[in-house]
């Protein structure tokens, strides 16, 4: 749910991009330098001394400041020519104070130090004490793993390599069949360089890659219009698109989508068994699941889940994490937006709820240990408990059988995403799938709405694959107006009853 | 509206890389700043949970180089930066391809007075801070007072002050300010594993043309337990009346089918179809940037543009697109100031209200659904095919019955167009989109 009103100075696609570093150095040279965080800011930690004791001059009880700069590149094509190429910068800081469970927010790009004095004053007055408190010195630390080993950074590649990648996408999905009639592909990339500074005396920055190619192919074909979509990224380098998937890949697995779905027929209407196709149906698990364990709709008691901790609410097969630490994984950060090391965090183990996505807030508030998913959109945002990459583990059945147990049913492949209330009803919408008749999937079909309730929907889940796998890794995931990348999976489900919205 | 050779500091940025880009080699150059102020405050349960305020700027910019365009922005200002951002994005503009229908747009006629939009309220910035935690704390404690009410999501009140400046290598030197206010809750009724949860909330540039605390509340309450204790309703396919708030989702998705760049690209179900008839003779739609005080009005676009009022559909026919100056170039036809960022966005796009009160619309329903609310995705321009979850109330002999809940309503907005039988009355600009409550013929809802 999201109560502010849609107007964000730093939210729109034209002011949310980057790059301004020229050439490439040579290759020696930029192994190292894309691995140290770069200070943009320059601010000693005597000044970020200074700025946190203003934070706790009216007496809160912990004070931060997320100094964060951006670089976003953007390369558009379609109608056959590269229609646009943009880049962006963000640059700013973010000062919380915490008082209590109440929080102190400020933020500025005017980066003078009197402004963020300033703005260090503002976030202050969240608490009223008389006392003031002091910060403590800073220790440095080391990160100690790097999740995203990159060969070759996309902010440092020329624009012409990177336009080679665009180009041989598109390309691939128009020469794929004569039917496709259209084709957009982009590529955009990012590097985001963070530092996070604490009145505990914590000191620790990262910096995260984030890459992504994408094609949506159209075909045509007596009088209907269809659309593909295909992508591919992740925290890489873009010797991803070299040995992961390729940039041909991406093309022909538009087009051969959008063919698919000129073949495709409304779906039927009703309850019936449904069998989800493993990585993309993730969405499931993320909406039915991941949303409601953020530790604050459990503290605050709006999940659905709130009085359900360790009980059992799926099979004894069913087992759930969510995995900051994969290495490359789009939803993956060596550090949290709170500089919390994150943990592999298991949500349900053998059907039970075991776990809760932590931030520092609701972990203090509810006296649990952190799990490092504290995650802002940027440094306007305060942070708050945020999924990574979820998943559902693999189970015991051969994916084949699964289906072949299934007499008339749907088969869910694609989608375009989905949405969860914390009162557990959950939708999530497939873009693309098949009718399931006497054990073997036969007509295509477009278009359909799942929907159900969490609680309900764990308790359907009747048999899990051996089949876990990855969803595309160009996923963004939007709570309180916020959006971070994320990734989930699983591997194939079968779910004994479900209601598909279709029209016949 | 300031003039356009004095103005501020940030104008005088604008006009200053503006002149560097020319000398730098660009055939046009199109600079944008925004500056803003922000205040929000979250309350929950009787306290404050959250409190923001900030000011930030940030600039993007567009150049032209034998009609190659390249984008760049920036919330750094800093002026070495600036220079090298258009520096690199006229070399980047060489690497783009050429594109005849690129460029600025060729500005005609009179600019429009903005003072008459009345998009500024001088009251807002000025708002005690404490009045506004106060309006957020007793929306709240209004809403709760209700045994029904089991939990809180929290109240908001938000302000946002916001001064935009375009200028152009075309001679194009303006800047106007604008207010938002917005004051919002949500709310939980029933036991744990049989939650239902609402919300309501009131946005206005006007301070005292937001709704009261009283108002907020109580529409919230109500729209809350009224979904307490749903059923599930088997498959079958009735009559739905639409509530505004459900109008104007599906009007969205029409201004998405009906945005010129959707047009030119071939991915509406609309593409093509100007002139014809594509709704019943009661469908009027408009999208209107000149009334004045509305959430969606603006004298000018974002490439500087002036504002108009556009038929969309008249009679149920097919009239305009809406266009930015590509978008216009490539169908050949005139931009109708929508212009946003580099896409296109509705000023105040609207279905003309009908003469039937809401309740008599109900009346009609011999059993059928109202719609309340929707989730989830699966709108498809390409198609026009709806396919969303849905929450409802079932209605048998023009009465209430009963919630539903776990359905969902698939169609086709091509033949939904043809086929809402009546229009409300109830016409409100609660947002940019905004629609009257209206009855359609028939939907497939999906449940049991």
């Amino acid at each position: 749910m999201n109560l502010r009103f849609p107007f964000s100075l730093f939210t729109s696609p034209r002011s949310s991009g980057i790059k301004i570093l020229g050439q490439r150095p040579d290759r020696g040279e930029s192994e190292l330098k894309h691995l140290v965080y770069e200070d943009h800011f320059h601010l000693s930690d005597s000044d970020l001394q200074k700025i946190l004791h203003v934070a706790l001059s009216r007496g809160g009880d912990f004070a931060e400041i997320y100094l964060e700069h951006k670089l976003f590149s953007l390369i558009n094509m379609e109608e056959d020519i590269i229609k646009e190429t943009s880049e962006s910068i963000i640059l700013g800081l973010g000062i919380r104070v915490n008082s209590g469970e109440k929080t102190g927010y400020a933020y500025t790009n005017d980066i003078s130090i009197e402004k963020i004095k300033n703005a260090a004053l503002t976030a202050a007055s969240i608490s009223s004490e008389i006392s003031a408190q002091n910060p403590t010195s800073f220790y440095s630390t080391p990160l100690p793993h790097n999740f995203y080993p990159v060969l070759d950074p996309a902010h440092l590649a020329s624009l012409g390599d990177k336009i080679s990648l665009v180009r041989q996408t598109y390309d691939a999905a128009q020469k794929f069949d004569p039917k496709i009639k259209k084709v957009k592909a982009s590529l955009v990339d990012q590097i985001q360089h963070v530092r996070i500074v604490n009145s505990e005396g914590l000191s620790i920055a990262d910096r995260r890659p984030l890459v992504k190619l994408v094609c949506l192919a159209v075909a045509e074909h007596s009088g209907k219009r269809e659309a593909g979509y295909c992508g591919g990224g992740g925290r890489v380098g873009l010797e991803y698109f070299k040995h992961v998937l390729t940039p041909k890949g991406i093309g022909q697995e538009a087009a051969k989508e959008s063919l698919h779905l000129l073949e495709a027929t409304s779906p039927p209407a009703g309850e019936m068994p449904v069998v989800l196709a493993p990585g993309h149906s993730g969405v499931l698990i993320h909406e039915a699941v991941g949303h409601l364990l953020e530790a604050d709709f459990i503290r605050k008691k709006t999940s659905i889940f709130w009085d359900k901790m360790g009980s059992q609410v799926g099979l004894p097969t069913l087992t759930i994490y969510d995995d900051p630490t994969l290495p490359n994984f789009r939803g993956s950060y060596n550090i949290d937006d709170e500089g919390t090391i994150p943990k592999k965090t298991p949500l349900i183990v053998k059907g039970k709820l075991v776990g809760l996505l932590q931030d520092r807030l609701s972990s203090r508030i509810m006296g649990l240990p952190e799990t490092g998913h504290g995650r802002r959109q940027d440094f306007t945002c305060i942070p708050i408990p945020r999924m990574s990459n979820t998943y559902i583990d693999k189970g015991e059945y051969d994916p084949e059988e699964i289906i072949k147990s299934v007499d008339k049913g749907f088969y869910a492949q694609k989608y375009q995403g989905g949405q969860v209330e914390d009162s557990g009803k959950f939708t999530f919408s497939v873009s693309s799938g098949f009718l399931i008749e006497n054990g073997r999937l036969t007509s295509p079909v477009k278009q359909a709405t799942l929907i159900g309730t969490n609680i309900d929907i764990l308790n359907k889940i009747e048999k899990i694959g051996t089949d876990l796998q990855f969803g595309f890794q160009t996923g963004t995931c939007g709570k309180e107006g916020q959006a971070v990348p994320v990734t989930d999976g699983c591997p194939t489900l079968k779910i004994s009853r479900m209601t598909v919205g279709g029209q016949s | 509206m300031t003039k356009a050779n004095s103005g501020s500091p940030l104008k005088a940025l604008a006009e200053n890389l503006v002149m560097f880009g020319r000398s730098y080699g660009a055939d046009e150059i199109e600079v944008t700043i925004l500056e803003g102020t922000e205040f929000s405050v979250d309350v929950r349960l009787g306290d404050i949970e959250n409190l923001c305020e900030a000011g930030s700027r940030g600039l993007s910019l567009r150049v032209i180089k034998d009609q190659k365009t390249a984008y760049a922005s920036s919330s750094d200002l800093d002026k070495v930066q600036l220079d090298n951002l258009v520096a690199n994005a006229i070399r980047r503009a060489e690497l783009a391809s050429r594109d005849e229908c690129a460029g600025l747009p060729q500005l005609e006629g009179n600019q429009i007075e903005t003072s008459a939009l009345l998009l500024y309220d001088p009251e807002i910035p000025v708002l005690d801070p404490k009045k506004k935690i106060e309006l957020a704390l007793e929306t709240e404690r209004i809403g709760l007072s209700d045994k029904r009410i089991t939990n809180s999501h929290g109240a908001s009140f938000d302000t946002r002050v916001i001064r935009t400046t375009l200028v152009n290598s075309s001679g194009f030197s303006l800047e106007y300010e604008e207010t938002f206010c917005s004051l919002g809750l949500g709310l939980q009724a029933g036991e744990t594993d049989n939650k239902v949860e609402g919300s309501w909330a009131s946005t206005q540039r006007t301070f005292k043309d937001l709704e009261t605390p009283e108002k907020i509340a109580s529409t919230c309450r109500e729209r809350t337990v009224r979904q307490l204790h749903p059923r599930k309703i088997q498959t079958q396919v009735v009559p739905v009346v639409f509530e505004p708030p459900m109008t104007s989702w599906l009007l969205g998705f029409l201004f998405a089918c009906v945005s010129g760049n959707a047009i030119y690209q071939k991915t509406s179900f609309l593409t093509d179809r100007l002139g014809d008839k594509i709704a019943g003779d009661a469908i009027f739609v408009s999208d209107d940037g000149l009334k004045p005080g509305l959430l969606g009005t603006t004298p000018f676009d974002s490439e500087g543009v002036p504002s108009q009022r556009t038929q969309i559909i008249e009679r149920g026919i097919l009239k305009n697109y809406l266009c930015n100056t590509y978008a216009a170039r490539k169908l050949n036809l005139k931009s109708t100031g929508n212009a946003d960022g580099g896409g296109i966005g509705p000023n105040n796009f609207y279905l003309h209200a009908g003469t039937l009160p809401p309740q008599k619309i109900i009346s009609t329903l011999d059993e059928g659904l109202i719609l309340i609310r929707t989730i989830g995705h699966g709108l498809n321009p390409i198609n026009g095919d709806i396919s969303r979850g849905a929450f409802g109330l079932w209605v048998e002999k023009g009465e209430i019955v009963y919630p539903v809940s776990e359905i969902t309503i698939s169609g086709n907005l091509g033949s939904i167009l043809n086929s809402i039988e009546k229009i409300g009355n109830d016409l409100e600009f609660r947002s940019p989109i905004a629609g009257p409550t209206i009855k359609i013929s028939e939907l497939t809802i999906a449940g049991a």
